[in-house]
């Protein structure tokens, strides 16, 4: 009777235990994620509140978007540069547009391919870093020379110009090429060696880019090191600035900043791309304050998602500076020029 | 006792693996600082052929091995540890992966599909247990699956199922089998490896899903003998078929059955098949109406079925994942979504247009009518011959194991008295 009683418990028992280990089997299957549609990404804890950090505490922002923007009519827009005159040169798409802000004209260059910096040196030339070459043009738009390219993995991505040459970032090969005025290569800069103590250019994407300062040295971005470095014109490693952080007077992401431009009393701007956003740091390179965050430079506001994979590998916003110390900032993504003065100290 | 506190501790070990499987993974910053240098880009070589061929020496050897112990030797012992040797070879050391279960979508992919091709070696593991199989009855279940073991190693406390119940849930493996083979005919994808309820637990990793799955399966089988092998297996449904037709098989004893019940008490499969009389003349009667109007009934559940299949056509398509591709960008455009997934997104990174995926997407569906038709139809067709298999009277004189359903696990010859006095005689002749 007991032996009867025991066999009967057992199979209760076993039925609940078949009856639940169904239910759990199918509800791990319905719940199951095979085609990894329900996933909500990585954990919080590794991942950064982009939308916080996109705040920028509005007594830091120092200047204020002034007068019209410049639609530059480019798809795709790369490049800017400020002549002395105030004309304003932007590289996009197969050409590079001269935006005269004196009588309203604009002129046009026509590239044979897509340009990824340009500069304008004395005598109104503008240099154009086209793929992997630079090309000269006078100021009427006729090509004055072709340099040599500088090989097929080259990828020109900034040029600085001035009575010293012609200095071109090289994203590509990760180097600063040093020309003569006749596109002769006089130095390579930046390559790495530990003896003279250079680090070396770590270039994860296309944002590579250089200003030539008041000071005579060279400002190179560094953004794999997040961080911008100083080298003498001939190659010699002085000094870096920058830190790697998220917060405001700092750089984060993979690679920033992506460019940088050298104000007129001495201090720089600096673009990032990612968590848009230009700043300004003085001479030695401290956090002074920003010029626009992505709450004012895109559109919608708060931090910009990409949505497709391109957008995330494209350039940075681009920025110059004018004689007046005003800022020209290029957005890639609606391809205008924004002008930024610097607000008035009530 | 002893052995449930043993079997207890493993499934604890097992659990506390499967907490750590679910961690996340985490990847170290990149490393910008220092003197680190970026290594140059290698290309891992590809995997030996020679290992291919390593694992089909070692299936065919095991194979023969347990050939050999199930017919010749009749050790459950020795079956048992072979089992346990193709548990930790084909299961941990190979990972489950390449076997015989999973092969049957690469034979049928390259059926339908001519610009795949199954490696050769594939191919030995589908046929070589099937051969086997068909000499030497279930040999590949007994004691070569790693699937197998890996439930027959936590059996402790089996319960009968009765026969009806048995009989209605090995219609889910026919299921399966059918729905793997639509998925892998139309290139949608292999079901059987995807759902594979133990590869989590050789692999020490998985989707914590599957382990749940993997868990409930061994759960069940502390008390039900090899749930899976025997409710779900696709390859066992074929190898089932097989051995109706294998030219030896294993007996509970070669000796006189003197009908003890022990070899019916030790199955955990419920493959014993009583002893039978005559029916009497009035059931027999009935009988042979039954079965005309089974044989009747036939065509009417293949068309049913059938039909049943090729409207299933929008929800068994969706595993292709240009059909799934398709009815995303459709809800994206529709704006019934919020979003886009990594598969829409790339798809508009193509440039490719929608209506060329939507008319893609079309073609794919259409196939799904047409399998669905002969798939449907060939669960009909099950369904038609299980019923009249239930109603077929089949004498025996002695406690027999059913040719279908006994995996040559052994358990049966370990328990017979006959089997036990036959052994002592050989030992006896020989010493």
């Amino acid at each position: 009777m007991n032996r009867l009683s025991d066999q009967t418990g057992l199979k209760i028992f076993v039925g609940v235990l078949i009856a639940l280990a169904a239910v759990a089997a199918v509800i791990s299957i319905v719940r199951l994620d095979t085609f990894g549609e329900k996933s909500e990404g990585l954990g919080k804890k590794l991942l950064d509140d982009i939308k916080e950090l996109s705040k920028i505490d509005p007594n830091l922002i120092l200047y204020e978007e002034s007068g019209k923007r410049i639609n530059t009519g480019f798809t795709q827009s790369r490049a800017l540069a400020v002549d002395s005159k105030g004309a304003i040169l932007v590289a996009g798409d197969r050409a590079v547009r001269i935006f005269d802000p004196n009588d309203d004209t604009i002129s046009q260059i026509s590239l044979s391919d897509q340009a990824g910096c340009v500069a304008v040196g004395s005598h109104g030339r503008i240099y154009v870093g086209v793929e992997n070459h630079v090309e000269v043009y006078n100021a009427d738009a006729q090509r004055l020379a072709r340099w040599n390219s500088l090989g097929n993995d080259a990828l020109l991505t900034g040029i600085a110009v001035s009575n010293d040459g012609i200095f071109v970032a090289d994203a590509g090969n990760r180097i600063v090429i040093r020309y003569d005025v006749s596109g002769q290569i006089v130095k390579r800069i930046g390559q790495r060696n530990p003896e003279t103590n250079v680090p070396g250019f770590v270039v994860p994407s296309a944002s590579f880019d250089l200003a030539l300062s008041n000071d005579g040295l060279l400002r190179v971005v560094n953004p794999g090191r997040l961080r911008v470095e100083a080298y003498t014109l001939d190659g010699d490693f002085e000094f870096a600035w920058g830190k790697a952080s998220a917060s405001v007077d700092g750089f984060c992401g993979c690679c920033n900043p992506a460019n940088i431009a050298v104000l007129p009393g001495g201090g720089f701007v600096t673009v990032e791309k990612g968590l848009v956003r230009v700043k300004i740091y003085d001479s030695e390179g401290t956090f002074v304050g920003v010029v626009a965050g992505p709450e004012q430079l895109l559109e919608e506001g708060g931090a910009y998602i990409h949505e497709f994979p391109e957008q995330a590998q494209g350039v940075g916003f681009d920025v110059a500076v004018d004689a007046d110390g005003r800022i020209f900032v290029l957005d890639t993504i609606k391809n205008v020029v924004r002008i930024y003065t610097k607000k008035e100290v009530e | 006792m002893r052995r449930l506190f043993y079997i207890l501790i493993a499934t604890a070990v097992l659990s506390a693996l499967c907490v750590s499987a679910s961690a996340e993974m985490r990847f170290p910053p990149p490393e910008f600082e220092g003197d680190y240098v970026m290594p140059t880009t290698t290309t891992p070589h590809p995997h030996p052929d020679i290992y291919e061929y390593v694992d089909v020496a070692v299936l065919a050897a095991a194979l023969s091995l347990a050939s050999y112990l199930t017919l010749k030797l009749r050790s459950r012992r020795a079956i048992f540890v072979l089992m346990m040797l193709s548990l930790i070879y084909f299961g941990y050391w190979r990972k489950g992966c390449v076997c015989p279960i999973g092969a049957i979508q690469n034979i049928i992919l390259s059926i339908f599909d001519s610009t795949y091709t199954v490696p050769i070696t594939v191919s030995l593991f589908f046929l070589l247990p099937l051969v086997f199989t068909l000499f030497f009855g279930r040999v590949f279940c007994a004691a070569v699956c790693p699937l197998g073991a890996i439930q027959d190693m936590v059996l402790v406390r089996p319960v009968s199922v009765p026969y009806w119940l048995a009989a209605g849930l090995r219609l889910l493996a026919y299921l399966y089998l059918t729905l793997a083979v639509l998925f892998a005919a139309t290139g949608s994808a292999f079901l059987i490896c995807r759902y594979d309820p133990f590869v989590a637990f050789f692999r020490l990793s998985g989707n914590v899903n599957m382990l749940i799955i993997g868990l409930c399966f061994l759960l069940v089988g502390l008390f039900v003998g090899r749930p899976y092998c025997r409710f779900f297996c696709p390859y066992g449904v074929i190898l089932r078929q097989l051995s109706r037709l294998s030219k030896w098989r294993v007996t509970i004893t070669p000796d006189e059955c003197i009908q003890c019940r022990l070899c019916e008490e030790a199955c955990p499969f419920g493959a014993i098949r009583r002893p039978a009389v005559e029916w009497p003349a009035v059931e027999y009667a009935k009988a042979r109406r039954r079965i005309a109007f089974l044989i009747l009934l036939i065509p009417v559940l293949i068309a049913l079925c059938g039909w049943g299949g090729s409207l299933l056509k929008n929800v068994t398509s969706r595993m292709h994942p240009t059909v799934r591709l398709a009815e995303r960008i459709y809800l994206e455009e529709a704006g019934e979504v919020e979003g886009v997934t990594d598969p829409s997104t790339a798809f508009r990174a193509t440039g490719r247009t929608i209506e060329d995926l939507y008319d893609e997407a079309s073609v794919i569906r259409e196939k799904f009518v047409t399998a669905g038709w002969v798939l449907g139809g060939f669960m009909g067709l099950v369904i038609g011959l299980k019923l009249g298999a239930v109603s077929v009277w089949r004498k025996r004189t002695d406690y027999e194991a059913d040719r279908a359903g006994c995996i040559a696990c052994g358990r049966c010859f370990k328990y017979c008295p006959r089997e036990h006095v036959r052994l002592e005689k050989n030992k006896q002749e020989i010493s």
